[in-house]
């Protein structure tokens, strides 16, 4: 055990937060839910930040350290899928990717050059062209889509699918660990600076204590996370997810109470964190499935 | 960044296992062996001393007092062991933990001849005189008065849910010499003082394990101060820092969430809820054991360690209700004689959010300290 950055996840890691630098802010005049990075996307494209997995210094665990950095930002854009699940496929699949499960709408979808079609315990790989997805307005806070019509499949073999669903499993807890930490830093903002009763909410005991709890749930999920990019273990992996959706289930409700209505509002960002969150509850199975896993992988 | 563990760390958890192996009585799973029975107290003096002489009591101290100055990992490797078979060590884990550090920190020579030698053969057992009917999580404000008459001090009061003082033979005595936080002082007490009186609560946690001790015109000579008068509350302060990671309380709580769910499975009873609970229950252990880990992390880097250890200290706390509860739930003949290791947990873990201070006091250095929101007004 040793938790201390090497130098090239430490220099890979402050470039990800520069360039993080100028996305950090949701525009004043934004008033939606599902607010894309189109410029981040090109940014990481460029720099071949997509392809940080599979550099030997870096690996799947820089990878997702970026992807959690990343995941805090108002903008949003595909990179989970690009940074820790592509790179465990085979074959060049063109990015960004998707993943439809069981013909549910998906983040990205409308715009995903491949797909991950899940249906059941069946995992398959799926190209669309122009026509076959469609956009679909929600209120989570990612570009959802869905298919419009049934696509050809290549289906993945036990194995693969397997190796697929684990690194869905760690791209999705990297994700749900930075969206957590964007989450309640926003709201701790909100406490520290709104007073009632002549002081700053942040002093009342009975919402320290539960942003205190929350905060202890948002750091269990990025260990979790960061060992189960660390090791590649089928029951980190699902370990990590279930104490993500769980997590996430907890601290959305808090920090939506503690912001009272001005989280109400699309003025302020704290929508985007949340109903990403929210999004991502349900995904794999949700905490159900998590917990099928950890009873067939851990018990 | 690195989660495995290097070849050295796992051939001393393996030389811990083996010797546990050796050294348990063959039916330990099935007696009540609560930390602070009379049995468990006898015996912890027979195990800690084969501990000692196999150099597994204190590896982590300095040569000079019995150890080989190990590092952190080995320290917490060998606790997380201790703990995951049922504390055998008893109360002694203090012993090693925190009061002997800090008697090698405090201490004057004569207070080091006498106390740390018989510590590091695992002969003593210590108990902690910190809360009183009138001061829990204030501990600051606590009563208990030691005046100095000549070359003695004369301690009068009260101390409660001190555990092990049933069979203890020193008390780690926080008494007041005078007004205010720097009005407190350390005395180390020898438990047969005249004067002393110790009384069991009986308690939902086991036989043994907390009293009430009441000190009636103690008369200890000055040399048993620890430290210099008026500053013994930062001489604790700095005591417990020792010990920030607290007891590995997860280990055992992932080996009875195992052992619970094991149980449900052979009698075809681990159903959709129980699953649910239970994976919830195991991601919680290991969150709470990451989040320790990263504490020893920092101590081994020589970091000073800072609010994450409150973090860790509650993460543990969810870790265990959730186990506790689970059991409770799905195995509720455990506590009905059907399994007394799972019983055993079940009473150490009501604790875990109580025992040295109120999980509320984390949350509070946590809110201030890990997340930056504005103090409470005093």
């Amino acid at each position: 055990m040793d938790f201390r950055l090497t130098s090239d996840q430490e220099s890979l890691v402050e470039a990800v937060d520069r360039l993080a630098l100028q996305f950090q802010h949701k525009p004043t005049e934004f008033h939606g839910f599902a607010l894309f990075g189109e410029e981040l996307e090109s940014e990481l494209q460029q720099g071949e930040y997509f392809d940080i997995a599979g550099v030997p210094e870096f690996g799947p665990l820089t990878a997702a350290m970026a992807v959690e950095r990343l995941a805090r930002l108002p903008f949003t854009a595909e990179i989970a899928f690009s940074m820790l699940v592509r790179p465990h496929l085979a074959g060049d699949l063109p990015r960004p990717l998707a993943v439809i499960e069981n013909g549910r709408p998906g983040r990205f979808a409308a715009t995903a050059k491949t797909l991950l079609v899940i249906e059941g315990d069946r995992v398959s790989i799926a190209r669309p062209a122009a026509g076959d997805v469609e956009s679909v307005e929600s209120l989570f806070a990612y570009p959802m889509g869905r298919l419009k019509r049934a696509l050809d499949l290549e289906r993945l073999s036990d194995a693969d699918a397997e190796q697929a669903r684990k690194w869905l499993r760690v791209a999705l807890a990297a994700e749900v660990s930075g969206l957590l930490k964007a989450a309640i830093d926003s709201t701790v903002e909100h406490l520290t600076l709104r007073k009632q009763f002549g002081r700053p909410l942040g002093t009342f005991q009975a919402l320290r204590h539960r942003m205190a709890e929350c905060a202890v749930l948002a750091g269990g999920v990025r260990w979790l996370m960061l060992k189960a990019a660390g090791t590649g273990d089928d029951g980190d992996a699902a370990l990590a997810v279930s104490h993500a959706q769980e997590s996430a289930t907890r601290v959305a409700y808090e920090v939506h109470q503690m912001l009272g209505a001005m989280g109400m509002t699309l003025e302020h960002p704290l929508h985007l964190w949340t109903y990403r969150l929210k999004a991502l509850l349900s995904e794999l199975g949700g905490r159900g499935g998590q917990a099928r896993a950890v009873s067939r992988i851990i018990f | 960044m690195d989660f495995s563990w290097d070849d050295e760390q796992r051939a001393f958890r393996a030389t811990v296992r083996e010797f546990l192996a050796a050294h348990l009585p063959s039916d330990w799973e099935s007696l009540a062996h609560g930390p602070g029975t009379e049995w468990q107290s006898t015996f912890s003096k027979q195990f800690c001393g084969a501990l000692a002489e196999a150099g597994l009591l204190v590896p982590h101290w300095p040569r000079r007092w019995g150890g080989r100055d190990a590092d952190p990992w080995t320290s917490f490797i060998l606790a997380e062991e201790m703990w995951e078979a049922g504390e055998p060590r008893g109360g002694q884990y203090m012993n090693v933990n925190w009061i002997g550090p800090t008697l090698m920190r405090f201490g004057s020579e004569e207070q080091q001849q006498r106390y740390i030698p018989p510590m590091a053969k695992g002969q003593t057992i210590w108990c902690q005189g910190f809360s009183e009917p009138e001061a829990g999580s204030d501990l600051a404000s606590l009563r208990t008065r030691a005046e100095k008459d000549g070359s003695t001090y004369r301690i009068n009061g009260q101390k409660i849910w001190t555990s092990y003082a049933g069979h203890a033979d020193t008390c780690f005595l926080l008494a007041r010499t005078s007004p205010g936080r720097n009005g407190i002082s350390i005395f180390l007490l020898p438990m047969d003082t005249p004067g002393i009186t110790v009384r069991q609560i009986p308690s939902v946690i086991g036989e043994g394990d907390i009293h009430e001790v009441f000190f009636d015109d103690v008369a200890v000579p000055a040399t048993a101060m620890l430290g210099e008068e008026g500053k013994g509350w930062e001489i604790v302060r700095t005591a417990l820092s020792l010990e920030r990671v607290g007891i590995p309380r997860f280990a055992l709580a992932t080996r009875m969430l195992h052992r619970a769910v094991d149980r449900l499975k052979a009698a075809g009873r681990f159903g959709v809820g129980a699953i649910e609970q239970a994976a919830r229950a195991r991601a919680a252990c290991e969150s709470a054991r990451f989040y320790s880990y990263s504490i020893v992390d920092q101590r081994r880097h020589g970091i000073t360690v800072g609010p994450e250890a409150s973090a860790a200290r509650y993460a543990t706390v969810l870790a265990e209700r959730l186990v506790s509860e689970f059991v409770v739930e799905h195995v509720p003949e455990a506590l009905a004689g059907a399994d007394q290791m799972l019983l055993s947990h079940h009473q150490r873990a009501i604790v875990a959010g109580v025992a040295s201070g109120a999980a509320e006091i984390q949350l509070n250095l946590i809110a201030s300290d890990l997340l930056g929101l504005p103090r409470e007004p005093r």
